[in-house]
Formats: structure tokens, C-alpha cells, sequence
């Protein structure tokens, strides 16, 4: 039993760390842009699907990862510059009924290229198999995910934290006017950030690949979660981002030795907790 | 005899910023009373702090011998103290006569069955609301958007709605400004009219009209009382002065 | 226009309606008019943006679909699938109305998926992915006529229901709170208080429409209650138009309209949706209320100038 529990820990993590990287991107879209993105799933989804169709074009895995991500971000910054930019003085319903609207087309864009059935890409050769971690047989695609997510989440809260453009983002989540005060372009901010935002859902999607398959309803599968983590997390916390993914990764790999059909519903059961417990988040500060 | 408004060492710091510090402060009834003092002073912040719009760090604050500390802003009004703000804070989208009628239905002592009447069924609300309107000379524009209104006339809702809420003190956070002068005029005649029904607190920058319309005057620099006395020994006291001339920050 | 010759055109589309059109059709228009017009007590009136109406519209279909399966008469089963969806709206109101702005929106959103993941892992009790079929209308309604009239009067006294909601003192003080809420608070409303209520209001009459849509085609579909359709409720409000109570109709007649034509010719069809809510969010804000305004001022303008 002990040993399930332990390689059901090591699953979260790596559910956990896919989290991470999606529920941070939507943090500064939502923090940066002040935007309710509801076509993040969808990112993720043409994530997915893009990294398979280069990966199967190139028969590299690795240039999938590396070039299907890239090719979100241009459609992010499509969204960005001509739909979104339109819209930051307009109320909440527009933005959200346009990025809705996005969402719907791009889902069906998703069926129309790729097909409604959905495919598997197995991991690069290097990774196939099992190693004996001593306890467990574990996945090697499992443990080089969680290691490389872990680095991109590091790298990420230090480019965040550390750097010139973070110090601007996190600016741009604690004071929108004072970014404007400061002289910086703020549509080059926002189209930065919408791509950022972008990127990683893309990436996420492409890492999920080996793990969760491709179907066409990932993207709608993925963006609830994603907004529990935001709440989760504390609205604009990227660090609260961070472990609210890793969190509800966890929770929901630890429900499923028990209880299956609840690790869905586990999900929101931690959002209601918080909810009740820290309405603000649990890293927010309002 | 007790103040009508009693203020209690109160503080207010934000993050390093101590924006009120240590006042202690007497509002007699049926008085009008003058806050003073150089922008950024805190004065504002003290209108806050006894409203509810934000929590003092320390002291309390009573009124009609209650306490009434951190109270929330929707209560305040209901205790018998109403407010007008610095920045003109009304409902734009709404009519004249709606945003008076709203500030005087939240103190009529309505029950439930109140909300499934319309609106027009409630006559005597109705009527009084006009009758402040008219008050404030506003009665042409009652079925205007308020956001139509010029800026003169939106300073004179703003003192509409305060009294719609039948209180027994009103805060005015500098009700003239930017008034041009024959306007500024009209609302200091206002405001004597209104003295006789209601104790006022005042902030106000404009000398002439603080002189000519207080009974009392407090003089605010740094978040402090500095001084405390009727107009004459306002005028004549050597720490305002210096506040004035030397004090902005 | 007077409000009152507004309603004579209502009244008029109810009755015509049906003539004209398939009665299903109809019936899903009038349906999902309801729910359109309760949800612009929230976005045109209050200010508030709910992402997750469709979980009171499937759970009120739900629970009504349930007692009518379990033999419960229709005057049992559509007030308590109602009063369930009103005790329920406000638990979950209470917490989303701590938040404003996206916050708000978030947290509608995560309690609508919330409850999608309970009606579609709850398979015993609501059909999960299937559905949850085989729910009686009452041999009364059984008659497609008497079954239209029936959801006609329904949405009419819903909408004289709301109308007198609106005009109330209560519809005034949403506004205040729409335009200004540390003002109305200012004045003495308990802002959180009254957005409660009104998120109250406008998600009972949603459930109760859910309740009457269990019955119009025997069965609950778990889209009901995705969040996809939320999405569609807000669309429905927003092309009406918030600026006018009765505006949510003709946005809820179009869309019906639209995703009936369009499902008919392509399969992929939510991707016209799509593009026609782009459409909308760039060049029609305000909706068709606002057309409609200006093409009426055009044709005035025409007139005047000879
Ligand atoms: N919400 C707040 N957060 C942080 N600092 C604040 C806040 N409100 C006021 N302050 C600070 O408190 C100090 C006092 O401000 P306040 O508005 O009370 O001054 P004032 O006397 O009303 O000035 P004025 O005459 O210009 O209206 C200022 O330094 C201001 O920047
Ligand atoms: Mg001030």
C-alpha cells in the first residue's frame, strides 16, 4: 500500500508541476492584463496538438516540446493585438464573452485539423521505460517531467522576481497605473505577458502529451482547474500559483488510491475550503 | 457638556505613512466645526476613519455617547451621520431624483413588503426628495442623468444626498472646491442655512468661507491637532501660520 | 418605447410565435428568455458578472426531473426544484459576493464546474454523462399545445415577476451598487447584502427555468449544467442587450435562432457561435437594443430632413 501512496506522490507531483506552469501563466494574464482568460484551455490544448504534429514531423519529441509551444504563442499574440487589445477599457462581460468566443473557435479549430478522436505520442526513446527507484517502477517520462518543470517553475519565479521584466509584470499586477507613470510601452507589457501566458499553457500541453494522451476537450478540461488554482492561490500570487498546482496535483492523485470518482470533485473541495478558511487565497494579501 | 462627535486618540498609519495621528477631537451639537490644513494633511483620512470607509489603527470614536469605532460605512449613515465626499462621488447613470431618493428610501423604515411597491408608489419619499432637490436649486434637472450635470451642480447633489439621509451630523469634505467664486457663494450661504438644523464638520480650504461660517476650528498638519479655537484665535495663532507658510510637504 | 408596448410585443411573439415556428422551438425561447432576462438582473442592473449560471438552471432541471420521475405531481415538483436552487444559490452566493470583479467571475466559474463534476460522477442519481432521462410531464401536459401555453404563462408571469423586481426600491438599489458601490454603501445599503439578493433572484428564476426545460424534452443532458452553457447565458444576455430589461429575450430568441439554423448545416457549428460573439463584442456592444435604437433614430432623422 505504502508503495502505491508513494509513486501516487510522485504522479501528483507530476500532475502537480503541469498545474504549476498552467495555473501561473493564467495568474499574470489574469494579474498583468486583469482579463478573465477563458481561452487558456484552449492554449494548452494547441499546445498538445501542435507539439504532436512537429514531433511526428520531425520525429523528434524534443523539437515538438521546444517549437509546438512557440507556435502558441503566436496565437496568442494574435488574440492579444487584435481582439484583446480592443477591449481593456471595456466591462468584464466583453472581455469575457470575446475570450469565450475565442475559446469555442479554437476548440473547434482543434476538431477540424486534428480530428474529434483524439491520439497518444509516446516519450523520446531516451525516456521510454521504467526505472526501479527501490520502492517503485517508476515512469522515466514521470521523473524527467518533474524535474524539468521544477527547473522551468525556478527559472520562471527568478526571471519573475529577479529581472528588469518581472519587476514590470509584478509591478503590473500590484499597479497598472504605475507602469504607465513609469514610461514603459505598456502594449508591448501586455503583448509580453498574453504570450508568456500563452507559452506556458502551450508547454504544458506539450509535456502533458506523453502523460494524458490528446483529445479534443483538453483544453475545456484543463481550464477549470486552472482557475481553481488562481483561487486557490490568491488572485495575481505567482508563488501561490506555484503550490496551489502542486497541491491540487497531489490531492487529486492521493484521492484516486481511495476514492476515484471523487478526485474531480476533490479538486473543488479545496477551492471550498480556502474559500471558507482564506477567502483571500492562500498567498493572497487581500 | 459631551460633544455630539467624540473623538479618542485616533490613528491611522498607512504602511509607513501615518496619515492621523493621536486626535482627539469634540464636536459640540448644533455647532459648525472647521477642519484646517495644508494639503495631504489627513484630513480626508479622518472623514474616513469616523465613516467606516477604513478601520483606524487606534482610538475610538463616539457619537451621542456611543461607540462607534469600526462600524461599517453602510452602518454609519443610520447612527444619524451622513457625509459628502472631497471627490465627488455620486451615481452617474442614475437621475437626479434617483440618487436623492435612494440616500432618503435607505433611512425611511422600510419593511419588506417595501420591495414589491414601485418605486413611484412610495408618495411621501417621493415628495421630500424633491422638496431637497429644490432645496439645492437642482429641481430643473430632477429627471437628468447626473453625469450631465456641470461640476457645481454635482457638488450641490452631493449635499442632496447627504441630507437625504435626515442626519444629525454632516461631514462636508470640501464642499466648494472648485467652485468658481459666486457659486462658492451660494453653497457657504447653504451651509449657514444649514447650520441651524444640523451639526456640521467641515473641511474646508478656503479661508474666507471657514472665518465667516465657523464657530470652532481644529488645525490639522501631519496627521496632528496643532491648534484648537474660534476664528479670531485661529487667525491669530502662530503654529497655523507656520503651517501654512513654511508646512507643505 | 413605453414598457407597456413593449410587453403587447412580447405577448404578441408569444402568441404568433408558435404559428410561425416549430413549438419546441418556441418553448426553448420563451425557456431560456426567462434565464436570459434574470441574468441582466445581475450584469445590466447590479453590475455583477456570474460565470456559473448554468448550474442553477441544470441543478433546478435536476431535481425537478427527479420528483417528477419519482411519480411527484407538477405543482410538487417545479416550486421544490425552485426553492432548492434558491437555498442553494444563496450558500454559494454568500461566498462569490465576498469578491468583486474577476474574482467574482472565477469563483462562479469554479462552483458551476463544481457542480458539473458532481451531476457527472453521481451517475446513481443523475444519468452522469447520459443524462438523466425518462422524466413524465403530467398527462395535463401532454399535449405539445397545452404543454406551450403551459411554459407561456410560466415565462409571462416571470417576466411581470421581474419587471416588478426592477421597479421596486430593491431594482433601484442594484443600480446604485452597479454605479457606485462604496457610495451605496455611503447611503446605508449593505452592499454585499443586496448583491446577494439579487444574485438570489436572478439564479431562482434561472432554476426555475431549469425546472420547466426537464419536461420539454423528457430529459436533463449533463451540457445543462457545463459551463459551456453559462457562457451561452451571458452571450444570450449581452447580444439582447443589458440596457433594457426586456432586451435578454430577443438575445435569447437569437441565439436559439442561430444555433438551430446553423446546427442544422455543419457539425462544427459552435464555431460560427463563436465568430458571431466576436461580432458582437467588436461591433455590437450594447446589442440589438442599441440596433435596433439606431436604425429607429436613422429612419427618424430620414424623416426629419426632407
Ligand atoms: N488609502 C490610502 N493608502 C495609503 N496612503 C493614504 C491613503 N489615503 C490617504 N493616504 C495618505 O495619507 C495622507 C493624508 O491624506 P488625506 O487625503 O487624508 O489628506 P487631506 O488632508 O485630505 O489632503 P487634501 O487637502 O489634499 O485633501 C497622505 O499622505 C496620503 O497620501
Ligand atoms: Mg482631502
Amino acid at each position: 500500500m505504502s508503495f502505491l501512496i508513494l509513486s501516487q506522490i510522485l504522479n501528483g507531483f507530476a500532475t502537480g508541476m503541469l498545474y504549476a506552469l498552467v495555473g501561473v501563466g493564467l495568474t499574470l494574464v489574469l494579474g498583468v492584463l486583469n482579463l478573465p482568460n477563458f481561452a487558456h484551455g484552449t492554449l494548452f490544448a494547441f499546445g498538445a496538438y501542435f507539439t504532436y504534429t512537429v514531433a511526428n514531423l520531425t520525429d523528434s519529441f524534443y523539437l515538438g516540446v521546444l517549437i509546438g509551444p512557440l507556435l502558441v504563442v503566436l496565437i496568442g499574440f494574435v488574440i492579444e493585438s487584435q481582439g484583446v487589445r480592443r477591449l481593456y477599457a471595456a466591462h468584464h462581460d466583453y472581455q469575457l464573452l470575446f475570450l469565450f468566443a475565442i475559446a469555442l473557435i479554437l476548440q473547434e479549430t482543434v476538431i477540424l485539423i486534428w480530428g474529434p478522436v483524439g491520439f497518444s505520442l509516446l516519450p523520446p526513446k531516451f525516456l521510454a521505460g521504467a526505472v526501479d527507484l527501490g520502492f517503485t517502477v517508476y515512469p522515466k517520462y514521470r521523473l524527467a517531467l518533474i524535474l524539468f518543470t521544477a527547473t522551468i517553475v525556478v527559472a520562471l519565479y527568478l526571471m519573475l522576481t529577479r529581472t528588469n521584466v518581472g519587476a514590470i509584470l509584478r509591478a503590473g499586477i500590484e499597479n497598472r497605473e504605475m507602469v504607465k507613470v513609469l514610461g514603459i510601452n505598456i502594449n508591448k507589457v501586455f503583448l509580453f505577458t498574453f504570450g508568456l501566458g500563452a507559452y506556458l499553457a502551450g508547454l504544458a500541453g506539450g509535456l502533458a502529451t506523453p502523460i494524458w494522451g490528446l483529445t479534443p476537450t483538453m483544453g475545456f478540461d484543463i481550464l477549470p482547474i486552472s482557475f481553481v488554482i488562481v483561487v486557490v492561490a490568491g488572485l495575481g500570487s505567482i508563488l501561490g500559483a506555484i503550490a496551489a498546482g502542486i497541491l491540487i496535483g497531489l490531492a487529486q492523485s492521493l484521492t484516486t488510491i481511495w476514492w476515484p470518482e471523487a478526485a474531480n470533485v476533490v479538486i473543488y473541495l479545496i477551492m471550498g475550503l480556502t474559500i471558507i478558511l482564506r477567502p483571500q487565497g492562500l498567498f493572497g494579501s487581500r | 457638556m459631551a460633544g455630539l462627535l467624540e473623538c479618542h486618540a485616533l490613528s491611522k498609519n498607512f504602511d509607513a505613512v501615518a496619515a492621523v495621528v493621536d486626535v482627539n477631537l469634540e464636536v459640540t451639537e448644533g455647532s459648525v466645526h472647521s477642519i484646517i490644513g495644508p494639503n495631504g494633511a489627513g484630513k480626508t483620512t479622518f472623514f474616513n476613519l469616523i465613516s467606516g470607509e477604513v478601520p483606524p489603527t487606534a482610538g475610538r470614536v463616539y457619537f451621542k455617547g456611543r461607540d462607534i469605532t469600526g462600524l461599517p460605512s453602510h452602518q454609519i449613515p443610520h447612527v444619524g451621520i451622513a457625509r459628502c465626499f472631497q471627490r465627488t462621488n455620486i451615481f452617474p447613470k442614475l437621475t437626479v431624483f434617483e440618487n436623492v431618493w435612494v440616500a432618503m428610501f435607505s433611512r425611511s423604515n422600510s419593511g419588506a413588503l417595501d420591495f414589491i411597491k414601485r418605486v413611484s408608489d412610495f408618495g411621501e419619499i417621493g415628495d421630500k426628495t424633491r422638496e431637497i432637490i429644490s432645496e439645492l436649486g437642482l429641481e430643473e434637472k430632477l429627471t437628468e442623468r447626473a453625469e450631465t450635470l456641470s461640476h457645481g451642480q454635482q457638488r450641490a447633489l452631493e449635499v442632496a444626498i447627504a441630507l437625504a439621509g435626515a442626519p444629525t451630523l454632516i461631514l462636508l469634505d470640501e464642499p466648494t472646491q472648485g467652485l468658481a467664486p459666486e457659486a462658492t457663494q451660494q453653497m457657504t450661504q447653504l451651509i449657514q442655512r444649514l447650520a441651524g438644523r444640523y451639526t456640521i464638520l467641515l473641511i474646508e480650504h478656503k479661508m474666507h468661507v471657514v472665518m465667516a461660517i465657523s464657530h470652532w476650528i481644529s488645525v490639522m498638519h501631519f496627521g496632528q491637532i496643532i491648534a484648537e479655537g474660534g476664528p479670531d484665535e485661529i487667525r491669530q495663532n502662530e503654529a497655523v501660520q507656520k503651517a501654512y507658510l513654511g508646512g507643505r510637504r | 418605447m413605453r414598457d407597456r408596448n413593449i410587453f403587447l410585443i412580447v405577448l404578441a411573439f408569444v402568441v404568433i410565435g408558435p404559428f410561425v415556428q416549430p413549438k419546441v422551438i418556441i418553448t426553448e425561447m420563451l425557456i431560456f428568455g426567462i434565464v436570459a432576462v434574470a441574468n441582466n438582473i445581475m450584469i445590466g442592473y447590479t453590475g455583477m458578472l456570474s460565470f456559473g449560471q448554468a448550474m442553477f438552471f441544470g441543478i433546478g432541471a435536476y431535481v425537478a426531473g427527479l420528483l417528477l420521475k419519482a411519480g411527484m405531481p407538477l405543482i410538487v415538483a417545479l416550486p421544490v426544484g425552485t426553492l432548492f436552487v434558491l437555498v442553494l444559490s444563496i450558500a454559494v452566493g454568500y461566498f462569490c459576493v465576498q469578491r468583486t470583479g474577476l474574482y467574482f467571475i472565477c469563483i462562479t466559474f469554479a462552483f458551476n464546474q463544481m457542480f458539473y463534476f458532481i451531476a457527472y460522477s453521481w451517475t446513481g442519481l443523475t444519468g452522469g454523462e447520459d443524462g438523466l432521462p425518462g422524466i413524465p410531464r403530467p398527462s395535463l401536459l401532454l399535449d405539445p399545445v397545452a404543454f406551450y401555453v403551459f411554459v407561456a404563462v410560466v415565462f409571462l408571469a416571470c417576466l411581470v415577476a421581474m419587471k416588478r423586481i426592477v421597479d421596486s426600491p430593491l431594482g433601484l438599489i442594484c443600480q446604485t451598487i452597479r454605479e457606485n458601490p462604496s457610495r451605496a454603501a455611503a447611503v446605508g445599503y449593505n452592499v454585499k447584502l443586496y448583491k446577494l439578493t439579487a444574485f438570489t433572484i436572478a439564479s431562482t428564476f434561472t432554476g426555475l427555468a431549469g425546472t420547466v426545460y426537464a419536461m420539454l424534452y423528457g430529459i436533463v443532458p449533463i451540457d445543462q449544467i457545463h459551463w459551456l452553457k453559462s457562457g451561452d447565458f451571458i452571450f444570450m444576455t449581452l447580444l439582447g442587450g443589458t440596457g433594457n430589461f426586456f432586451g435578454p429575450i430577443m438575445g435569447a430568441v437569437g441565439y436559439i435562432w442561430m444555433s438551430e439554423t446553423f446546427s442544422l448545416y455543419w457539425a462544427r457549428w459552435p464555431l460560427i457561435m463563436g465568430i458571431v460573439f466576436v461580432v458582437v463584442v467588436l461591433y455590437l456592444r450594447g446589442g440589438i437594443v442599441e440596433l435596433i435604437g439606431k436604425v429607429y433614430g436613422s429612419i427618424q432623422r430620414a424623416r426629419e430632413a426632407p
